[in-house]
């Protein structure tokens, strides 16, 4: 006997329909959770104007693209975020929390800065709102018996403790170890903080150099040629840099003027892998090193925050900032998706709780302690690599291999 | 005071007794700034509007006041009213110090106020790397939630608005007599012109030390009340020359050298700046609110260079002595 199958245009249409409502729960799930009314109202709490506008603006980044990312990852999750600027003012930070609160804001997120974060962490602990902190490094944070905090950024001894790790496994690595070092560092707040931290800990870390001088210059120098004239007659092999963006183009430009050769490595401050500073020194720019906490290139997650990235902001630098802003908006996500209620003890229960295998930035689940410090957050070295940025270290989270020590200023790898 | 003033003053008073029951916490948080500046306006008042000596260096004292107090109180556990004589102390030590090296050598005008802003700075470099202070890490105190402690200062929003209220009020009363004593008169005197009022024999160098010993005493009880408030004390904000600025603009704005200057200019200024706050919120564009807020003061100080109040208290009929 046979049978015979008639395909006319409605009964493949019948067919068609058929598939799609058995086929298509998940997508619909998902594509109604972001046309729905929003899950969770989030306070985003950032210095969007002032001295950190534009670091708050590229944290923001990654709050923009949260839902578009939860959509490609299946959370069925939709935040309503609503963003406050702190104007890089602790004062205005308190005032913008009161509104956030007042405004029906569930979880609140910020403030990059430490000082502008214990403000906004007064409020969340006054009103019992919770607060996911992206950015901020000041231990009292997570030290001063506050309930309604978690913390997903490492604390000061946490980078440091971080920074010199790495070092041991970069000298590993190469095969190549230093026997002096000399720190070159900026005179502000920033950079007294993290000379104070190398001095702390340096005689408990078991680092196989010593350290010859520390060499500080003023914020606003516009010529450093005497400080790395210091350097240089310090004969020392190795030049850890303590840094900003414009500091750490004068340092490299003197560097290559008076031909010294060290080689490098920026413990854990800003500058040296920053777009500017790669557009701008070019080839100089290349190979270097820094160790910082960042964007894990091998999960899954990252290369769809890259992608979402790359489509909203075009020509944009992904870097910290706007993965732990994302990281933030993720927690509150999973927080709400736990607790399945927007009231704040339940919140911050399943705050207090959460543990998250995959995530953006390198390091282990996210998962909060007593205090709300994740302390499974790692460091990573990046190195510029054909004007890209390149996790080399450690080996489980490295794109790239590790060229250390750097070659000469005049060495033809450099193009 | 006319019994119209009289009048409005003590309806305007009730109404910021009742405050707290009537606003929600970001309402009472805006009131609360507005206070703060409405107080350390009048400080810094004496020694402009009332002795004509421009300081651009006030955030010295308030900084010195707050880390004093927060310090002790840190370390030793001494609460903030014990802790707030030594921040006195010190705030008008400081002050005596760049006075008598300002007045005594005859800097006036920028040169003074250069002064003013260098000893902030060094003060900002030292506390950087003085460790009792938690260096440029910052001083931090503890938070305690749905905790009333007046006798510490530690506890939430409306405990420390009825604090700064009272400073408020106090400040302002103690201005009126100031103003209505003979030092005052001499301050008056000196700022209008300094050379004529040594010849009839006003004790000039004496009467600038005291305007700037009472003010820098002042500005040390706001720095103790900010510091207890905020629970969070950093140097490179405490010193900051952007912290001095403020300090000067709602007596700038309200009326220099007036009593009610202060408070009407913290007002404009305070409300000015939530309305742009709001706006860029609203519009989403990061930043606008200071061009806003740029463009309404030039407004202002082409148009009402005298300051608000006395502009508006003649047409409510308040009119204030003109000192």
């Amino acid at each position: 006997m046979t049978s015979k199958i008639n395909f006319t245009r409605r009964g493949l249409g019948r067919v068609a329909a058929g598939a799609a409502l058995i086929g298509a729960p998940l997508p619909l799930r998902f594509a109604s959770a972001q046309s729905a009314p929003a899950n969770l109202k989030v306070g985003l709490i950032l210095p969007m104007s002032g001295a950190q506008a534009l670091i708050g603006q590229m944290c923001k980044h990654g709050a923009d693209i949260a839902n578009d990312i939860f959509v490609d990852i299946k959370l069925p999750v939709k935040l309503e975020i609503v963003t406050y600027d702190t104007e890089t003012k602790p004062d205005v930070a308190r005032t913008q929390a009161e509104k956030a609160v007042e405004a029906g804001c569930h979880v609140l997120v910020g403030a990059f800065d430490s000082g502008q974060t214990i403000a906004v962490a007064q409020v969340a602990e006054q009103k019992g709102v919770p607060l996911v902190v992206n950015i901020a490094a000041a231990p009292p944070l997570t030290e001063s018996g506050y309930k309604f905090i978690v913390r997903n950024f490492p604390t000061a001894p946490m980078l440091l403790a971080s920074a010199f790790d790495l070092q041991k496994q970069i000298f590993a690595a190469s095969g190549v170890t230093p026997k002096s070092a000399v720190l070159l560092s900026i005179n502000d707040t920033f950079g007294n903080a993290m000379v104070n931290g190398i001095k702390a800990m340096f005689p408990k870390a078991g680092m196989p150099y010593e350290i010859l001088d520390i060499i500080t210059y003023d914020a606003g120098a516009k010529d450093l040629s005497v400080e790395v004239g210091k350097a240089k007659a310090s004969k020392a092999e190795m030049l850890m840099p303590i840094c900003r963006l414009n500091d750490a183009k004068l340092m490299v430009q003197e560097m290559v003027k008076q031909r010294w050769e060290p080689m490098t490595i920026n413990p854990g401050t800003p500058g040296m892998y920053e777009q500017d500073f790669i557009k701008s020194m070019g080839k100089y720019a290349e190979y270097t090193l820094s160790i910082q906490p960042w964007l894990n290139p091998k999960a899954a997650m990252t290369k769809i925050l890259e992608k979402h990235h790359k489509a909203k902001f075009p020509g944009a630098q992904i870097d910290i900032d706007a993965g732990f802003t994302f990281e933030a908006m993720l927690i509150a996500a999973h927080a709400w998706l736990d607790a399945k209620s927007t009231k704040p003890d339940a919140l911050m229960a399943s705050l207090r709780k959460t543990h998250i295998d995959d995530h953006v930035m390198v390091g282990g689940p996210i998962e909060f302690d007593a205090k709300g410090q994740n302390n499974n957050i790692k460091g990573t070295a990046l190195q510029v690599l054909k004007r890209n940025i390149a996790v080399v270290l450690p080996k489980d989270a490295a794109e790239a291999d590790l060229v250390f020590p750097q070659p000469g200023w005049t060495d033809k790898r450099r193009t | 005071m006319t019994a119209r003033a009289a009048i409005g003053l003590a309806a305007l008073l009730a109404l910021l007794i009742a405050a707290p029951a009537l606003l929600g916490g970001y309402g009472l948080s805006v009131l609360i700034l507005v206070l703060y500046f409405a107080y350390v306006g009048q400080a810094w008042n004496i020694m402009m509007g009332f002795a004509g000596q421009l300081s651009l260096g006030h955030a010295l004292y308030a900084g010195l006041g707050g880390y004093i107090a927060a310090g002790l109180y840190f370390h030793y556990g001494i609460g903030p009213w014990l802790g707030i004589f030594a921040a006195v102390a010190v705030a008008v030590a400081a002050g005596s110090i760049v006075g008598y090296l300002g007045f005594r050598f005859s800097l006036a005008g920028v040169y003074f106020a250069l002064l003013t802003i260098a000893f902030a700075e060094f003060t900002r470099i030292g506390f950087d790397n003085w460790e009792w202070t938690g260096g440029s890490g910052g001083l931090f105190l503890k938070v305690e939630r749905g905790v009333v402690d007046l006798a510490n200062l530690r506890g939430g929003p409306v405990m420390f608005y009825y604090v700064i209220l009272a400073l408020a009020v106090g400040a302002l009363v103690l201005c009126r007599l100031l103003l209505e004593s003979r030092l005052g008169r001499y301050w008056l005197a000196i700022r209008e012109d300094a050379e004529a009022a040594q010849a009839v024999g006003v004790p000039v160098l004496w009467c600038k030390m005291l305007a700037i010993m009472i003010s820098a005493a002042l500005t040390a009880v706001a720095g103790v009340w900010n510091a207890f408030y905020y629970n969070n004390l950093f140097p490179e904000t405490a010193f900051a020359m952007g912290r001095s600025i403020e300090m000067t603009l709602a007596p700038i704005i309200g009326g220099l050298g007036t009593l009610f200057g202060p408070f009407v200019g913290a007002v404009v200024l305070t409300g000015l700046g939530e309305i742009f706050t709001a706006a860029g919120d609203r519009l989403d564009i990061p930043g606008i609110k200071q061009i806003f807020y740029g463009v309404a003061l030039l407004l202002i100080v082409m148009y009402r260079p005298a300051g608000v109040w006395p502009w508006l208290a003649a047409r409510l009929g308040f009119a204030e002595r003109k000192p």
